[in-house]
C-alpha cells in the first residue's frame, strides 16, 4: 500500500506532531469513495501531498508499538479496572496524548474519514458523470442495503486529529455545490495511482445481475453506477441531512462529521458495542467505503497500542443472523436452517481460488423453528411426492411452472418435468398457479413431506432407548449410578413415541449383566455373562421391552439399581464386550444408545490404556495419535452400530483419565454426542446431568435418518464436517439426529465457469419421526451467483465461516500438531484479509490501516477465540487431553448460534441490576472479555452455553454477597452452591440465571462461584477464558489484530 | 532354463499383482460411484491388501534369490512403502474414513498399477529374451 503514496519519501521524517498538523490528509486514503469526495477534496485538503505521509506514520510505528506494549501489559493484579480507571486507553497515554486530547474521542475519526473519501473520486475521469447526478447520489447507498460498506475507521488515533479541521469544513453540502468545479483539477494528480482502478470495476459491474431483489429496491439511477463507487457515492451523499434514509439501512454507516452526526441513527449499533466509549464512539464508517478499516498505527510517542483496542469490533450483541440472503430470496428457508459461508457464489475456478475462506454450507436440519413458526407438513398421499424425474430434486418454492401448469421446470438442473393429474392447477395471467396459497410446498422453504412406503426399506422403527450403565466402584461412588436412575425414571412418561417407545439396560463391571424386562414378570431378573471373549445374548427377545407394557418392571428396575449395586466394589470395566454385547441385542431395530462410562475400559476387546500423561509427546509428529481413538476396535463398531441405525451418546464421568479420543469415536460415526463430567459429583454434577439427560431422552428426535444436501449444475458439495457417516460420496447415515446437531459441508465448482444467475441448494433430510412416521424434511434456498469478489466478501456470512473454520480446525488436530492447526488459521484469515486488501488497497491508498469487509469484521476476534478453544488451546499442559477431545467432539456438531456463544462468551455486569428496584433484565448488556471490564466493586456473570461463572468482585459490597449466598458468603466458594434466599436480590439473581438458561435448552449451565484473586480457580474459570487478554503466551485481541495486519502487509 | 522360470515366475507374480491392485481401484470405483456401499467396498479391498503385500514381498524375494538385482532394487520401494503401512497399522482401509480418503487411496493405487505394469513389461521382455537365449 504504502508504496503507492507519491509522498513516501516523506514519511521517514514522521515527527510525531507532524501528521497531526496535517490532519485531514491522513484521512484521504480512505476517501477512496473517491468520486464523492473529489468536489469537496479540493476545498479542504490543500496539500494532498501531506496525506499519504501523515497514514504512512502509523504503519512504520506499528512494529515498534509491539514491543512496548507487551512490556506495558497489566500484571495480572492490576488487570481489574479500579473505579478510578475506567478507561484503560487514556490512562495510558495520557503524556504524549496532550495535544490530541480533545481529538482522541473515537469517533472524529469517522468524520475525518468522511471527507477523505473524496479524494480518490477525483482521481479518476470517469467517475464524475455517474456521480454528479445529485440525485444519484442518494439512491446509490439504498442500494447497498446490507452493511459492507461501512467502513470502520475505528477510533484511530490520527483521525481523531483529522477532525478537527474537518468540521471546520464539515458542511459537506457545501462540498457539493462546489462539486463540479473543483473536480477538474484534482483528476490529474490522482490517475496514475488509481490507473488498477477500472479494472477493479469491470470487475464489479457483473455481480449486479444476481441481485434482482436488490435492484429492484435501488433507485432506478443506481444500477448505471458501478457498485463500488455507488456505496461511495451513497456514503457521500449521505453528509447532507437529506440523505437519512440510507444511513439507516447501513447500521456500520457512515458517520458525518461531529456536528452533523448526532441526528443519524447509525451511530447506535456502534456505540452499543463500545459502552465504554463516550457517545462519539470511534465506529466511523464510511458509506463511502467498500469495506471497514481499522487504523493500526500508534499514536507517535505513546506507550500504548495503536489500536485503540475499545474500538475493535466485538459481537456483543451476540449472533446475528445474516438476513440480506433472506431479503432478497423470501422463498429461502430461515437462515438458522442453512447458512452459506458467502451468499454470494462466485462464477469462476479463479474466483474461489481467490477467496481463501471455506466455501460451503452450515446445516441444521432439524433447528427449532422460529417463534410463531411452524415447518408445514405436507402430505401428497395418492399424487406421490413431486421430484424432478432426472437430479430428484423435491418440489420446491422455486421451480417454475409452464406450459399453462402442465409442466414445471426443475430449478436445479431446469429439467421440464410433467405435472401429474392430480397435482394440476391452471396458472394465472402471470404464470403462478391459483391454488398456489394452499400449496406450502411452493410458497415456504422448509417444508415436512409424508413420505409413502417407497422410502421405506422396512417397517418404520419405534423409538428405542437403550441403556448401558457403568456400574463399577467408582461409579457408584460418585453418585452418577443414582442420578442417572432416578432421571431416566423421571422422563419415562415424556420419552418421544407413546406406546411404541422400546427400552432395555445392560450394566456392567467386569461381567456384563442383562436384564429381562418381559412384562408378565413382576420384577427384573437379572443374568450375568462372564464370558468376555465370545459374547452372547442369554436371552435374545425380552431385554428390549415395550415401554408401556413393562412399565412397571422398568420403574422397578430403576429404583431398584442404584441399592443393587451399592456395595459394588468392582474396579475393572468390561467396556468393549458390553459394547458388542448392547449392539447384538439392538441391531434387530437399532435406536438411541445411552453410555453412562466412568471407567477406562479395562477387560475384553476394546481394552484402552493411559494415554496422554506423556508430556515429551506433545509439539512432536507423534502429538495428534493422542486424539485419535487408540484401538480400530472403536472405529469398526463405530460404523457396524451406523450400519444398524443405532446412535451412540457418550456420558463419560471419570475423575482420570477415560481416553474420550477413543469412546469419542463412536458418537462421531453415529451421529451422537460427548456428554464430558470430569470428576462428577452427583451434590455438583447433579442438576447439570439431569437436565441434560433428560433433554436427550425427550427431545424431537429424528430416528434412522439420511441426509442429502443437492445444489445446482456446476457446484458440488465435495466434503462434510460434523458427526455422521458418510453412506456414499454425499449421503449422510444420521442413525439419530435433533435440534442440537449441525453438519457443515464444503462446496467446489465443477465448470471453471457458471452460466446461470443463481444456485439452489437443496437440503432433504428423511427420517422416521417418533411417531412412526416416513418423513421428509426439505430445506430450499436460493443464493446468487456472483462474478465479483468484493461482492462475495460483502456477502459473506461471519457466523457460518467460523463454524466451518473450527471444524476444519479440529479435524486438523486429529492429523496434525495444535499449533499447525492454529496456524493454519491463521494463515487462511491473512490470506483472505491480504486478498480482500489487494482488492481495493490500490484505489484507496490506505496506508497503514488495516481493511477488512464489514461483515467480516468479526472474524478475527473469532479465529483469535477459536484458537484459544478448549480443543486448539496451547499444548499440554493448557487443557486435559480429555476434556480437548471432549470439546472438540462436542464442537464439531454445534450450530452457529451457540458455537459463536462458546468461542467468545458473554460477561455481564449484574450488581447494578441487583441494586436497582427497577432495572429491567434487558438493560444487561455484554462487556468485552477483557480483565478490565472486570471492577473489583462489581459482580459479574459469564456464560458461554455450557456454564455459568459468578465472579465476586474483591470490593463488592458485603450487603450483595451475603444476600446471595446467606451464611456461606465468607466460605471458600468453591465449596459453596448458590440456590435461592429469602429475599429480593437472590431472586433477582435466580431469575437471571433461569432466563439464560432457557435461552439455551441444549446444555445446563452449571454456576461456579469465584472471587477475585482466588487463585488457581479464578484463572482457571475465568481468566483464560478472557479471550481478548493476552493469556500464556498467547496474543491479545489488538496484538492479534496488529499480527494480522503485518503478516497482510508482507508482499501485500 | 532356470532363467525363463524365473521369468516366468514373475510374469505371473506381476500379473496377479496387477490384478489385485485392479481388483482395489474397481471397488474404489463402485464406491465413488455409488454402486457399492462402504462397508462392502473396504471389506472386499481390505481382503486382498494382505495377500497383495505378500506376494510383492515373494516377488522381490525372487529376484533377490536369482539375482536379478536391479528388478530387486526398482521394487524395493514398493516393498519399503508397504511394510512402513503395515508396520503402522495404516494398510487396511478406514471404512469410517473412506470418502475422506478415496482420492487419495485411488491415486496411490494408480501409482502402484503404473509401477506394476512396467516392471510386468520388463518381466515379459526377459522372458522372451531368454526364451530366445535357450
Amino acid at each position: 500500500m504504502g508504496t503507492e503514496n507519491p509522498n513516501r519519501p516523506s514519511f521517514p521524517a514522521r515527527p510525531a506532531a507532524t501528521p497531526f498538523a496535517a490532519g485531514p490528509q491522513p484521512t484521504m486514503p480512505f476517501l477512496s469513495s473517491g468520486p464523492v469526495v473529489g468536489s469537496q477534496a479540493s476545498g479542504f485538503r490543500p496539500t494532498p501531498s501531506s496525506t499519504p505521509q501523515a497514514a504512512m506514520p502509523f504503519l512504520s510505528s506499528g512494529p515498534v508499538v509491539g514491543p512496548e506494549t507487551s512490556g506495558f501489559r497489566p500484571t495480572p493484579p492490576g488487570r481489574f479496572s479500579d473505579p478510578s480507571l475506567p478507561s484503560v486507553p487514556s490512562a495510558n497515554a495520557p503524556p504524549t496524548l496532550g495535544p490530541f486530547q480533545r481529538f482522541t474521542t473515537p469517533q472524529n475519526p469517522s468524520t475525518a474519514q468522511a471527507p477523505p473519501a473524496r479524494p480518490l473520486p477525483v482521481g479518476q475521469p470517469v467517475f464524475p458523470p455517474p456521480v454528479q447526478p445529485p440525485a444519484g447520489q442518494v439512491p446509490p447507498v439504498s442500494f447497498r442495503p446490507q452493511s459492507q460498506l461501512p467502513s470502520v475507521p475505528m477510533g484511530s488515533p490520527p483521525q481523531s486529529m483529522n477532525s478537527a479541521p474537518l468540521r471546520a469544513n464539515a458542511p459537506q453540502p457545501l462540498l457539493d455545490s462546489s462539486f463540479s468545479a473543483s473536480r477538474p483539477p484534482f483528476q490529474p494528480s490522482f490517475l496514475p495511482p488509481e490507473s488498477t482502478y477500472p479494472a477493479a470495476r469491470a470487475n464489479l459491474q457483473p455481480s449486479f445481475p444476481g441481485y434482482p431483489s436488490k435492484q429492484s429496491n435501488a433507485v432506478p439511477q443506481a444500477p448505471a453506477v458501478q457498485s463500488p463507487f455507488l456505496t461511495q457515492q451513497g456514503g457521500y451523499a449521505a453528509a447532507p441531512p437529506t440523505s437519512s434514509p440510507p444511513f439507516l439501512a447501513q447500521p456500520g454507516g457512515y458517520i458525518p462529521p461531529p456536528p452533523v452526526a448526532a441526528p443519524l441513527g447509525l451511530h447506535s449499533r456502534e456505540q452499543m458495542q463500545h459502552p465504554g466509549t463516550g457517545p462519539p464512539i470511534g465506529a466511523v464508517q464510511g458509506l463511502i467505503e467498500d469495506f471497514s478499516s481499522l487504523s493500526v498505527g500508534s499514536v507517535p510517542g505513546s506507550i500504548d497500542l495503536g489500536i485503540d483496542s475499545k474500538a475493535l469490533p466485538r459481537p456483543l450483541e451476540g449472533d446475528v443472523e445474516p438476513n440480506s440472503f433472506a431479503e432478497m430470496y423470501p422463498m429461502n428457508c430461515h437462515s438458522r436452517y442453512l447458512r452459506l459461508t458467502t451468499s454470494g457464489i462466485p462464477n469462476s475456478q479463479s474466483l474461489v481460488s481467490r477467496w481463501h475462506l471455506p466455501l460451503g454450507a452450515v446445516v441444521c436440519p432439524l433447528a427449532v423453528p422460529p417463534d410463531g413458526e411452524e415447518v408445514p407438513i405436507v402430505n401428497f398421499a395418492a399424487t406421490g411426492i413431486i421430484r424432478c424425474r432426472r437430479c430428484r430434486t423435491y418440489v420446491n418454492p422455486y421451480v417454475t411452472f409452464t406450459d399453462g401448469g402442465r409442466k414445471w421446470r426443475c430449478n436445479i438442473c431446469s429439467l421440464l418435468n410433467d405435472v401429474s393429474g392430480d397435482y394440476f392447477s391452471h396458472l394465472d395471467a402471470i404464470g403462478r398457479r391459483i391454488d398456489l396459497d394452499q400449496r406450502p410446498e411452493l410458497i415456504k422453504g422448509s417444508v415436512e413431506f409424508v413420505a409413502p412406503t417407497e422410502y421405506m426399506v422396512r417397517p418404520p422403527m419405534p423409538p428405542l432407548y437403550f441403556f448401558l450403565i457403568d456400574v463399577s466402584l467408582s461409579a457408584v461412588r460418585s453418585g452418577m449410578l443414582e442420578v442417572v436412575a432416578q432421571t431416566i425414571r423421571s422422563c419415562l412418561d415424556e420419552l418421544p413415541g407413546s406406546t411404541r417407545t422400546q427400552i432395555g439396560f445392560i450394566t456392567f463391571d467386569s461381567t456384563i449383566h442383562f436384564y429381562n424386562m418381559k412384562s408378565s414378570l413382576t420384577q427384573p431378573q437379572m443374568m450375568v455373562v462372564s464370558d468376555l471373549d465370545d459374547i452372547f445374548v442369554p436371552l435374545p427377545d425380552d431385554l428390549l421391552v415395550n415401554l408401556s407394557e413393562s412399565r412397571s418392571v422398568v420403574e422397578t428396575f430403576l429404583d431398584s439399581l442404584p441399592s443393587m449395586f451399592q456395595d459394588n466394589v468392582n474396579l475393572e470395566s468390561a467396556f468393549g464386550p458390553a459394547l458388542k454385547a448392547a449392539f447384538m441385542v439392538m441391531s434387530q431395530l437399532g435406536g438411541k444408545l445411552l453410555i453412562f462410562q466412568n471407567t477406562l475400559p479395562s477387560l475384553g476387546v476394546g481394552r484402552l490404556k493411559l494415554r496422554g500423561d506423556d508430556l515429551r509427546v506433545y509439539g512432536t509428529d507423534k502429538e495428534h495419535a493422542l486424539r485419535l481413538p487408540e484401538d480400530p476396535f472403536y472405529k469398526q463398531m463405530a460404523a457396524d452400530l451406523t450400519k444398524y441405525q443405532i446412535a451412540v451418546n457418550i456420558y463419560a464421568f471419570s475423575d482420570k483419565y477415560t481416553d474420550i479420543a477413543s469412546l469419542g469415536t463412536l458418537a462421531k460415526y453415529t451421529g451422537g454426542q460427548v456428554y464430558y463430567y470430569p470428576s462428577f459429583l452427583s451434590i455438583i454434577h447433579k442438576d447439570r446431568l439431569r437436565h441434560e439427560l433428560s433433554r436427550d431422552l425427550t427431545r424431537e428426535t429424528a430416528w434412522e435418518a439420511v441426509m442429502r444436501i443437492r445444489c445446482g449444475k456446476g457446484v458440488r458439495f465435495t466434503s462434510y464436517h460434523g458427526n455422521f457417516m458418510l453412506r456414499s460420496t454425499d449421503l449422510l447415515a444420521l442413525p439419530a439426529v435433533d435440534c442440537d446437531k449441525a453438519f457443515a459441508m464444503q462446496l467446489c465448482l465443477e465448470e471453471t465457469l457458471l452460466t446461470t444467475q443463481t444456485v439452489y441448494f437443496q437440503v432433504a433430510l428423511l427420517y422416521t419421526s417418533s411417531s412412526g412416521e416416513r418423513r421428509i424434511r426439505v430445506h430450499t434456498a436460493a443464493a446468487p451467483v456472483v462474478a465479483d469478489l468484493g461482492e462475495m466478501y460483502r456477502q459473506a456470512d461471519t457466523g457460518a465461516v467460523v463454524s466451518l473454520f473450527c471444524r476444519l480446525a479440529i479435524e486438523k488436530t486429529l492429523s496434525h500438531k495444535l499449533e499447525d492447526a492454529r496456524n493454519s488459521v491463521q494463515l487462511r484469515l491473512v490470506k483472505a484479509f491480504k486478498e480482500y486488501r489487494n482488492l481495493y488497497a490500490v484505489q484507496h491508498r490506505l496506508g497503514g490501516r488495516m481493511i477488512y469487509p464489514e461483515s467480516l469484521k468479526l472474524l478475527p476476534l473469532y479465529a483469535l477465540a477459536l484458537c484459544k478453544s478448549t480443543p486448539l488451546r496451547g499444548g499440554y499442559a493448557d487443557a486435559q487431553l480429555d476434556e480437548r477431545c471432549a470439546a472438540g467432539y462436542t464442537m464439531m456438531t454445534l450450530p452457529v448460534k451457540r458455537l459463536l456463544k462458546l468461542l467468545y462468551p458473554s460477561l455481564i455486569r449484574i450488581d447494578e441490576y441487583l441494586l436497582k428496584p427497577t432495572a429491567q433484565a434487558d438493560e444487561l448488556k455484554r462487556l468485552p472479555l477483557v480483565a478490565e471490564s472486570l471492577d473489583s466493586r462489581g459482580l459479574y456473570i459469564y456464560d458461554d452455553g455450557f456454564r455459568f461463572v459468578i465472579w465476586f468482585g474483591r470490593m463488592l459490597s458485603p450487603e450483595i454477597a451475603m444476600n446471595l449466598l446467606g451464611q456461606d458468603f465468607a466460605a471458600d466458594l468453591s465449596k459453596v452452591s448458590l440456590y435461592e434466599h429469602d429475599n429480593e436480590m437472590s431472586r433477582k439473581l435466580m431469575g437471571i440465571l433461569k432466563k439464560f438458561r432457557e435461552s439455551d435448552p441444549s446444555y445446563y449451565q452449571l454456576c461456579h462461584l469465584v472471587r477475585q484473586g482466588e487463585q488457581p480457580r479464578e484463572g482457571f474459570f475465568l481468566l483464560a477464558n478472557l479471550v481478548e487478554d493476552q493469556i500464556g503466551g498467547t496474543n491479545g485481541y489488538a496484538d492479534w489484530i496488529l499480527q494480522i495486519h503485518r503478516q497482510v502487509q508482507q508482499n501485500a | 532354463m532356470g532363467d525363463l522360470m524365473s521369468w516366468l515366475l514373475s510374469f505371473f507374480f506381476h500379473g496377479s499383482l496387477v490384478g489385485l491392485i485392479g481388483y482395489q481401484l474397481m471397488c474404489l470405483a463402485d464406491l465413488e460411484f455409488d454402486y457399492m456401499n462402504p462397508y462392502d467396498s473396504s471389506s472386499r479391498i481390505n481382503r486382498v491388501i494382505l495377500p497383495e503385500f505378500i506376494i510383492q514381498g515373494v516377488l522381490c524375494l525372487i529376484h533377490l534369490v536369482t539375482g536379478h538385482w536391479f528388478m530387486f532394487l526398482v521394487s524395493l520401494p514398493y516393498l519399503y512403502y508397504n511394510v512402513r503401512l503395515y508396520m503402522r497399522r495404516q494398510h487396511l482401509l478406514d471404512v469410517t474414513e473412506i470418502f475422506n480418503q478415496l482420492n487419495r487411496e485411488k491415486q496411490l493405487r494408480i501409482f502402484k498399477l503404473v509401477h506394476l505394469i512396467v516392471l510386468l513389461t520388463t518381466s515379459i521382455f526377459w522372458m522372451i529374451w531368454s526364451i530366445g537365449g535357450i
